[in-house]
């Protein structure tokens, strides 16, 4: 009986490898394929893989020339006993022969224990766990789409037809494009999206499978066919560029057409008109290239006749002396004293007009400034104290000295009315008449001096009525005030005058100077000339 | 009153927690895998255990071996106090382990087993499986065999985890009902 039952499984033996004799295809290209495979990772022999849940197929290699009966391949399971496979053999290349047995019943989890025997020498030996050792087929219905994206495709295929196994799997993708892999290992998910590929390149697309090692393990799949996929040009810079282009085309024909219909006014902002006093000097700039003496002087004086032309045409004005100054002693005035111009005099019913020009001639030549203040002290205090003029001995004896400017001077000078005169149009004429102290402000009124700058009516103190003038023997004697309370500035530009006037300017201060000293704090002294004499001279 | 209340509160969540009500079916396969990733890093472990990882005593463990024909035309009960028998083996032994080795290290790695497989208990359980009682004598008959040291013993848990208790759970009829 022991005989029976050791001889069965021997029996079943040699009808097994009768039958895989006869029939060779047990081994055939598929396993070739893995095998190579398993070649390079693999080194442990007998090199082992599963296939499936149901098999597990394990090889060795030798150079022997292929003696298959030679070979005892046996396993054990855990805890129950051992098992012999039948070994077959494959001739290879050379004198190599692959020996491989194939299990077709198996069992996952559990340790087993594999011997090979060759004779009586074992050969190997090897524990393995067959869920560990899988080696599936590559993914089947590999499938390579264009998302719509340039540099995108979209990949999918089909999981290993395993039951138990469908959430174990992990898959690697490889995009091959010239000159260059990429490779990317996918877990679970049996598709996948390519991004950041190349636009309008080639890419040949393969993957490959494997058990992600936690329950069930095993070695990497072989790739699948390469499917070939060009992915999108970038169409989408070219429409965005011609969008730009026309865009960029209608703003430029915009912006022209507002420039030329704007033109004027753009001009006119960027480059304003700079006003030029060429209109009021004809000739200046053409003829005389902007010499201004030149044009002065060809132009017929006419600059400094206006002036005269101006005072020609002004209403004289009378001035009247409104408010009184403090005085130092009087000093006599003698009549027929030649000390100085403007002394109030006799005048001789004589053309003012003729006296102009030499009163000019005469002082514009001859004026000293300080000169000119002690001697306007004098001729205030000798007013004071002169005797009354004839005709207007009203005026002057009148206690209190206003000046006024009354533009009728047919009024009466000896009114005393402040009048106001543009300041611009009238002669200054200071009609003194004061005996006493006064106080120390006197009102000059309405002075017609402005800043003395160049204005052309500054001049105007040597407004002389001409014809109007009464003609009454009266003259006028310009005299400074004193500290006026007008607050206009005198400076010092009289000295700088061409000479008519003798206004001698000084800042205005409302102290009178006491005595007759060079005035170092500067009173106010205003000199206007008017003097009728004919024969005076400024010294 | 405020003591009363709050241990009328406590017994009603207890009793609540002793009834088998019905648990919600854990199905998510990850809960598993979790597991089975800790048990491997625990079998590595032993790997490199030094002191005291020689048994003195062989401990019963389960048979990890599937075979997938035969397994699929089981009963799933059966195949659920099969499961539920061999995690209570693994636990006798994982304890009886712990008090032998040494390492405070391994120690850790020891609880963390032991209190997995309650897991796997519980999650057995939410699948509306027969409840597995031990049998009072301590020994069970069907499928087992012993094994003398920790590294056998920690992969057989790794392996039964990977094997019989994944199978029973990932095709749990309370979780194909769900699904379906």
């Amino acid at each position: 009986m022991i005989r029976l039952r050791q001889l069965a499984p021997w029996a079943l033996l040699l009808v097994f490898t009768c039958c895989q004799n006869a029939s060779p295809g047990l081994w055939d290209a598929g396993l070739e394929k893995k095998a190579d495979l398993l070649m390079r990772v693999e080194h442990e022999e007998p090199r082992c893989f599963a296939e499936g849940m149901r098999d597990l197929t394990c090889f060795w290699d030798e150079a022997d020339g292929g003696t298959p009966h030679l070979y005892r391949f046996t396993y054990t399971y855990e805890n129950e006993e051992s098992n012999e496979c039948v070994v077959e053999s494959q001739q290879r290349e050379g004198s190599e022969t692959r020996y491989f047995c194939k299990l077709l019943k198996v069992q996952l989890f559990g340790l087993l224990d594999i011997r090979v025997y060759r004779g009586e020498t074992l050969l190997y030996n090897r524990n393995l766990l067959i869920n560990l050792v899988f080696l599936l087929d590559p993914p089947a219905n590999l499938t390579v789409t264009r998302t719509g994206k340039p540099g995108q495709l979209k990949l999918s295929w089909l999981p290993p037809p395993l039951k138990y196994m469908e959430n174990s799997m992990m898959y690697e993708v490889s995009c091959t494009t010239a000159g260059s892999r990429m490779e990317k290992v996918v877990q679970g998910n049996t598709e996948f999206t390519l991004r950041s590929l190349r636009p309008g390149t080639e890419y040949a697309i393969q993957v490959r499978v494997k058990p992600d090692g936690l329950t069930y393990d095993g070695y990497w799949s072989d790739w699948t066919l390469p499917i070939s996929m060009r992915t999108l040009p970038d169409d989408a810079d070219p429409l965005i560029l011609s969008f730009s282009v026309i865009i960029s085309f209608i703003l430029v024909l915009l912006s022209l057409t507002i420039f030329l219909s704007y033109r004027r006014f753009l001009i006119k902002k960027m480059w304003p008109l700079i006003p030029s006093p060429e209109n009021k000097f004809p000739g200046l700039f053409t003829v005389y290239g902007g010499n201004f003496q030149e044009w002065l002087g060809h132009s017929s004086g006419g600059l400094w006749q206006r002036p005269g032309f101006f005072y020609l045409e002004e209403l004289p004005v009378m001035l009247e002396v409104l408010s009184e100054a403090t005085m130092s002693p009087p000093v006599q005035i003698q009549p027929g004293d030649s000390r100085a111009p403007g002394l109030l005099k006799e005048t001789t019913q004589e053309n003012e007009d003729e006296m102009l020009p030499k009163a000019d001639s005469g002082m514009e030549k001859k004026w000293d400034p300080d000169l000119q203040e002690n001697w306007l002290m004098d001729q205030f205090q000798v007013l004071q104290q002169s005797s009354t003029p004839p005709s207007q001995s009203s005026l002057l004896e009148s206690k209190d000295a206003y000046v006024t400017l009354s533009q009728n001077f047919d009024q009466h000078p000896g009114e005393g009315k402040l009048e106001d005169i543009s300041e611009e149009s009238l002669p200054l004429h200071v009609l003194f008449g004061t005996t006493e102290t006064s106080t120390s402000h006197p009102d000059l009124g309405s002075l017609p001096q402005s800043s003395g700058s160049s204005q052309l009516s500054s001049q105007s103190s040597f407004e002389y009525p001409h014809n109007t003038w009464p003609s009454k023997s009266l003259t006028y004697a310009c005299l400074t005030m004193a500290d006026s309370g007008i607050s206009t500035d005198y400076s010092s530009i009289s000295s700088s005058r061409t000479g008519m006037e003798c206004i001698y300017t000084n800042d205005y201060k409302n102290q009178m100077p006491k005595e007759r000293q060079p005035l170092a704090t500067p009173p106010t002294h205003t000199g206007c000339w008017v003097q009728e004499q004919h024969n005076s001279s400024p010294t | 009153i405020l003591k009363t209340t709050y241990i009328f509160i406590l017994l009603f969540i207890w009793t609540r927690l002793g009834l088998p009500s019905p648990l919600r079916p854990i199905c998510d396969p990850r809960v598993l895998d979790r597991f089975i990733k800790e048990a491997r890093d625990t079998e590595f472990a032993m790997r490199s255990c030094s002191e005291g990882c020689s048994l003195a005593e062989p401990l019963s463990v389960p048979l990890t071996s599937v075979d997938f024909a035969i397994w699929e035309k089981g009963d799933v009960s059966e195949q659920a106090q099969e499961v539920q028998s061999g995690l209570w083996l693994l636990a006798q032994a994982i304890s009886a382990v712990r008090v032998s080795i040494t390492s405070t290290a391994l120690h850790s790695l020891l609880d963390n087993s032991h209190s997995n497989i309650h897991s796997i208990g519980q999650v057995i359980r939410s699948l509306n499986f027969p409840e597995y009682t031990p049998p009072a004598d301590g020994t069970v008959h069907e499928d087992t065999w012993r094994v003398s040291s920790t590294l056998e013993l920690f992969r057989v848990h790794t392996n039964f985890l990977r094997g019989k208790v994944r199978l029973l759970l990932s095709h749990a009829p309370a979780c194909r009902r769900d699904s379906t």
